[in-house]
């Protein structure tokens, strides 16, 4: 039986009323279509591809261009999407708002990375705070957040978050040619900050809905913390025990809240931790390969008995 | 054929819909709980997170079952026995596929998937080592191996038909690009045929998606003709499927009409621009969403390669106006449909009415804000060894680019 069938068949029972099936009958004849969706990507795409150009440009042709002209662009650009920001945006709210137009999610996009492009451009050019880059990482990262929060912002808030892992010394390009005990203090670092903030600011009902974005930032910056300590082949045992505190309560965490992602997290990176602590004495390949048919086997398992008792379709 | 039962699916859809419009407010939580019971299905299906990782733990264990057993049972094999026993276990896997559908009953739960996916891969590594190993290596392969991505191409057509995968048809297209590369060495002749394979495909499923109309049948072609549409622009742009494609657009270059007959050339650069309006017509006609968004990528990457095709010098400032084009586009269309009667035009609207779209849009936005600050830093900034916390490649949104 088709979905139109059974709604004719929910309006004859009285399950549904004649309004609600002419209109639910209309949206599975896609009648109207949204392109919701597709304008959005458009308009991300949009954004994005005129940074990149912008950057471009001036990063070419910054010496015939001359600074006046390009401060004056990129100052014009970023005034205008301020303006436009702060003029259309509603009040001030704690709650979830939703945007007032359906550009100014994008028009705040593109300020904070035309922001991006001239801060860059006025340290490379003056040298204003003579290279001290963690000062602007932290400055831009502080002023993200301030944005996301005044103006409910997901994208923001993640260059916030991505610039204060900037600050931290994360970059994720450099991540992993670097996992040394530095970084990994300083992710930890981080994650403690974030981790708290971002419960924080849940608890006390700033923003809660941006508590997903938080928790998921944490979860993977924690873990991959955590797996290059556990790759060590001295002192890793503490690391293991942390990997495996971490994989706990993000399983437990997953489970009681159904954010199944967080049981992914706890099975992969707990999955790897743990056998490259068991691999790495096993010089027989096939012991190893034993060890992935039982150890594999036994996820499926667990993960089958999950799926069953917790997993229904999101 | 197909092994799911149609009312099974059909009532796994309708679940869905039926929590979308609960979602969505079209329907009281009561009404909600009520219809839900009429929608029961024996299909047995997971959470995307626990199928993504099913699917991997099912391929890793199969994977070391495998070369477990190869290297236990048979000490140093040779390569026609190991082909053998590889297409021993591709019949394992596939008969292992049939059972976890019809006995257990699982649906898109990343076990029987991967188990299929298994068994194509079995599939093509034994017909290779039973059939061709033990052969010097040549730079013109024999004709007749085009054996191995035509099986594997056919086997990759049943899977998706007998349980519905759709990279399974995607894994099938793969199969046919190796296939002309047997027969001649002729780069036009090579995408000339390709592009005809993919053509018959696209008239093949359009005529059968014509009889199916709303169901979940439609909703499963509708990805398989998106993705023909998209191969067959990939094929008959030169610019985009030559194979140095990095020499050539990185270093500012392009591939010539040289490469390929002048006529050719010229015919193909016209077709790149002829397709886009008519997959987006097609896409726009069928309220297809698959193919409307493989419409908007063609129109994209038509002007993206426009240039390389005729041989002009790229600008810093072409992705400004590329940027600049998309976003007045969106505006026009968003502003076009928000003027209409209801805010609708000719069936559309730009109202979201689907709370996938809002789930969507919430997890693109954490996702792409991280990930953008990579893609507009043009270069990491150097550091000083005493510079501690500097770089911030990611962070700052790439404002430790380097002017």
């Amino acid at each position: 039986m088709t979905i139109r069938a059974r709604l004719g068949h929910w309006k004859e029972q009285g399950a549904i009323s004649p309004e609600q099936h002419v209109y639910l009958a209309s949206l599975c004849r896609g009648e109207p279509f949204s392109v919701f969706l597709e304008l959005n990507v458009l308009l991300y795409a949009g954004v994005l591809a005129f940074v990149v150009g912008l950057g471009w440009t001036v990063s070419t042709w910054s010496q015939q261009l001359g600074d006046v002209l390009i401060l004056g662009i990129l100052s014009t650009i970023l005034g205008t999407c301020f303006w436009y920001c702060f003029s259309r945006a509603p009040a001030a709210s704690l709650a979830e708002t939703p945007a007032p137009t359906a550009v100014f999610d994008y028009v705040l996009y593109l300020g904070s990375l035309v922001w991006c492009v001239e801060l860059a451009y006025l340290e490379k050019r003056f040298h204003v705070l003579s290279g001290q880059w963690d000062l602007y990482l932290f400055a831009t990262s502080v002023f993200f957040f301030f944005l996301a929060y005044r103006f409910d912002n997901r994208f923001v808030l993640s260059l916030a978050l991505s610039s204060l892992a900037g600050w931290f010394g994360l970059t994720i390009s450099h991540w992993p040619s670097h996992p040394d005990a530095a970084y990994r203090q300083y992710a930890l670092l981080y994650c403690l900050l974030v981790g708290l903030g971002g419960t924080l600011l849940q608890r006390h009902g700033l923003k809660p809905h941006f508590f997903g974005t938080y928790l998921n930032v944490v979860a993977n910056v924690l873990f991959w913390a955590l797996l290059s300590g556990v790759f060590n082949h001295h002192g890793y045992e503490v690391w293991f025990l942390a990997l495996l505190l971490a994989c706990g309560a993000a399983l437990a965490w997953g489970l009681t809240r159904q954010q199944f992602v967080f049981v992914a997290y706890s099975a992969v990176y707990g999955y790897v931790g743990l056998s490259s602590i068991l691999i790495r004495g096993i010089d027989d390949e096939s012991v190893a390969l034993g060890y992935f048919v039982i150890t594999a086997v036994a996820m499926l398992v667990a993960l089958v008995q999950i799926a069953r008792r917790f997993g229904r379709p999101a | 054929m197909r092994l799911y039962a149609a009312s099974s699916e059909e009532s796994l859809r309708a679940r869905e819909l039926l929590a979308d419009w609960a979602n969505e407010g079209f329907l009281t939580k009561g009404q909600y709980e009520r219809l839900e019971q009429e929608t029961v299905s024996e299909l047995r299906t997971t959470n995307i997170f626990l199928r993504l990782i099913l699917f991997l733990f099912t391929l890793i264990s199969v994977a070391a079952a495998a070369a477990l057993f190869l290297r236990v049972i048979l000490a140093r094999p040779s390569e026609q026995t190991t082909g053998i026993f590889f297409l021993i276990f591709a019949a394992v896997c596939y008969g292992a596929t049939e059972v976890a559908v019809s006995q257990a009953h699982l649906y898109r739960y990343g076990i029987e998937e991967a188990l299929a996916v298994c068994s194509v891969g079995f599939f093509c590594a034994g017909m290779q080592a039973v059939l061709f190993s033990g052969r010097p290596y040549s730079p013109r392969p024999d004709a007749f191996q085009f054996i191995v991505p035509a099986a594997g191409g056919i086997f990759s057509l049943w899977i998706w038909h007998r349980f519905g995968l759709w990279y399974a048809f995607l894994a099938a297209m793969v199969f046919a690009l190796f296939l002309p590369g047997y027969w001649t060495s002729s780069h036009t002749v090579q995408h000339v045929f390709v592009a005809l394979l993919y053509a018959i495909g696209l008239i093949c499923v359009t005529v059968i998606r014509s009889r199916y109309h709303f169901d979940y049948i439609e909703d499963d072609y509708s990805p398989v003709e998106a993705f023909l549409w998209l191969g067959i622009y990939l094929t008959i742009n030169l610019q985009l499927s030559s194979l140095n494609m990095r020499a050539h657009w990185w270093d500012n270059g392009t591939t010539g009409a040289s490469e390929f007959g002048r006529s050719f050339y010229w015919t193909t650069w016209v077709l790149i621009w002829c397709l886009p309006p008519v997959v987006l017509a097609r896409g726009i006609r069928q309220k297809d969403r698959f193919v409307i968004a493989v419409g908007a990528i063609l129109a994209i990457l038509t002007l993206i390669s426009n240039k390389p095709y005729l041989g002009w010098p790229r600008h810093t400032w072409d992705p400004m106006l590329m940027g600049i084009l998309l976003t007045g586009f969106a505006l026009f269309i968003q502003r076009w449909l928000a003027r209409g009667p209801g805010g609708i035009r000719g069936g559309f609207t730009a109202a979201r009415l689907s709370g996938k779209d809002k789930q969507w849009m919430n997890a693109g936005s954490a996702v792409l804000g991280l990930i953008t600050p990579q893609s507009i830093t043009p270069s990491p900034q150097t550091r000083s060894a005493e510079f501690r916390f500097g770089g911030g490649a990611s962070g700052g949104g790439g404002a430790s680019g380097d002017f």
